[in-house]
């Protein structure tokens, strides 16, 4: 314990701390616990241990389908949101021109912009263009609410290349393409990283513009999981929820290593 | 012109002309070029598809479906004059209010904690604080579903009633307490990060400063901490406030038919009732309400008042 807390005041402020942790961690731990319940109806306590309930999801057409859309939808948007927000990232910390801010507040604002209403204006748009591939509209839209997120770790992890280094490339002979291949790139390899996981599990767990853009056709996982939650009440619902839930948990230890969690998340 | 081409430039009068070679790239374009891709995608998928559902609020929607003149603000007056919709307004407003100041109130021993201990109390809170970010809001919000259910089934009503602290089970599901528990849970690290960032920042001789001097924890904690917090606090009041008024998922799982929200009316609207030209008038004043919020959190935090938080 730091020295700084003591008495009364230190009392609150572990308890509070405490309290929240317990808060943050017990519906996920019961999720988890309720999956392997032996029992035909999702209760509490839960009772015995069996893995069925994971047998049964993982034969789960709906799911299994579901995986596979949400898994490719995740991987295009990670690529796109690449190939746009990368370049731009680049101009707005390189680049010296009229109107720089406000440019920058324009490509991050989906970011403060309520999700559901990007999505619901797109797909009045993609409508009205006669886009009826839910595949490609959804990836439209994944696209337009990840790549802000690429466009901010790559923007903090630019800040920090030393340009001296690009510099001595340059005057030693490289071209620009040469040395961001060589000098540039290797210093903000794990910005862009996170970035691009931050894209993979952003379009892996979005709801709100997804629920517009999705047919029946094409539901990916969160949207097949709302689904059943109304219509299903066996461990079955637990289950699928806790393979999303060691999913994420992969993910946030790649961060972990990549970055670092509290600077990826960083605003 | 940018600064490694000034760079080079300066160095390369120095550097004997012959070791430069000729290089298409020599004559590259300006690198602020680059953001344009960019910004033609979110121009025409963001941008113009916004404008577009503005202009569809102020239009009318005839037997057909098709939606073109006479522009009207009848939308608007309809959402603030019929009881069952001005009541969801106030419902959204109520619930994003109090879940801020709850995950203010909550999230500064967290932050506190996280930024003045050991490193490594500090890696396992900031793990339990963000990893749950990136678990789907669908996810969670069962979790909850299954914690609050009602009756002597569900995890709470069971440790209540097993420790005698209640008789019959009580009711939580399905109400606005639900919902602000819920939107709590997830919209939480929101409140945590932006805190925990501004006190790091604090330089920590003040508040010794102050002690030496003879206050008290919480008054070094009112006059110093607090007010150089403030940038912090406005970020992750602004970000818990814009997100908790846009949710959908949260109360959809947790608010039931008691805690319809802005996003539900707006789901409503558009794919049971098909009114486009009201459901674009409920998402334009969400859009008013969020974008006001942050207009006032970038004056607070631009203006001299607060410092910037980074």
């Amino acid at each position: 314990m730091d020295e700084r807390f003591s008495g009364f005041g230190a009392f609150i402020l572990y308890t509070i701390t405490a309290g929240m942790m317990l808060f943050i961690l017990a519906p996920l731990l019961l999720v988890m616990a309720v999956s392997v319940s032996d029992s035909y109806f999702v209760t509490f306590p839960p009772q015995g241990f069996t893995l069925k309930w994971y047998a049964k999801v993982l034969q789960d057409r709906d799911f299994l389908e579901a995986m596979r859309l949400s898994i490719l939808l995740a991987l295009g948007t990670t690529a796109g949101s690449l190939l746009f927000g990368v370049p731009a990232a680049f101009a707005l910390v390189r680049g010296k021109f009229f109107g720089l801010a406000a440019i920058k507040g324009f490509l991050l604002s989906p970011l403060i912009f309520p999700a559901l209403v990007t999505g619901l204006a797109l797909l009045q748009v993609l409508t009205k263009l006669g886009s009826q591939d839910a595949r490609l509209n959804l990836l439209i839209g994944h696209v337009v609410v990840t790549s802000p997120y690429v466009i901010r770790t790559v923007v903090t992890s630019l800040q920090l290349v030393d340009e001296n280094l690009e510099d001595a490339a340059r005057t030693l002979g490289a071209n620009r393409l040469r040395t961001f291949w060589r000098v540039t790139l290797p210093q903000i390899a794990s910005g862009v990283a996170a970035g691009g996981l931050f894209a993979f599990m952003v379009s892996f767990d979005n709801y709100p513009v997804t629920m517009w853009l999705a047919n029946s056709e094409y539901s990916p996982v969160p949207l097949v999981l709302m689904r059943q939650l109304v219509n299903v009440f066996d461990p079955s619902v637990p289950a699928m929820s806790t393979i999303i839930i060691l999913m994420a948990m992969v993910g946030v230890l790649l961060l972990e290593k990549l970055v670092g969690l509290r600077r990826a998340l960083a605003a | 012109m940018t600064t490694s081409d000034d760079a080079v430039a300066v160095l390369s009068i120095q550097a004997p002309p012959a070791t430069r070679r000729a290089s298409p790239w020599r004559l590259a374009l300006p690198v602020g070029l680059l953001a344009v891709p960019m910004l033609a995608f979110l121009t025409y998928f963001f941008f113009y598809p916004a404008l577009g559902l503005l202009l569809s609020s102020i239009q009318t929607q005839d037997g057909r479906g098709i939606i073109g003149r006479p522009f009207t603000l009848a939308h608007y007056a309809r959402l603030i004059n019929v009881e069952l919709y001005a009541r969801v307004l106030w419902t959204t407003l109520r619930i994003s209010i109090i879940t801020s100041a709850l995950a203010t109130v909550l999230a500064y021993p967290v932050a506190l904690v996280m930024v003045k201990s050991r490193p490594m109390v500090t890696r396992i809170i900031t793990l339990i604080v963000i990893a749950p970010l990136i678990v789907s809001v669908v996810v969670r919000g069962y979790g909850w579903q299954l914690v609050l259910q009602n009756g002597p089934k569900g995890m709470l009503n069971w440790i209540l009633m097993t420790l005698h602290i209640v008789d019959a089970p009580i009711s939580v599901l399905y109400t606005e307490v639900a919902v602000v528990i819920g939107s709590l849970h997830v919209f939480f690290p929101m409140m945590v990060l932006p805190l925990a960032s501004a006190l790091s920042k604090i330089d920590p001789n003040l508040e010794d400063a102050a002690r030496m001097l003879g206050a008290p924890w919480w008054k070094v904690f009112i006059r110093v901490t607090l007010p150089l917090s403030m940038p912090g606090f406005v970020a992750g009041f602004t970000l818990v406030f814009s997100l908790t008024a846009g949710s959908f998922v949260i109360p959809a799982i947790l608010g039931g038919a008691s805690a319809i929200m802005l996003g539900n009316l707006i789901e409503q609207q558009i794919f049971v009732v098909y009114d486009w030209p009201f459901g674009a008038a409920i998402a334009a004043v969400l859009v008013g309400l969020v974008l006001a919020v942050n207009g006032v959190s970038m004056w607070l935090l631009e203006g001299r008042r607060l410092r910037r938080p980074d």
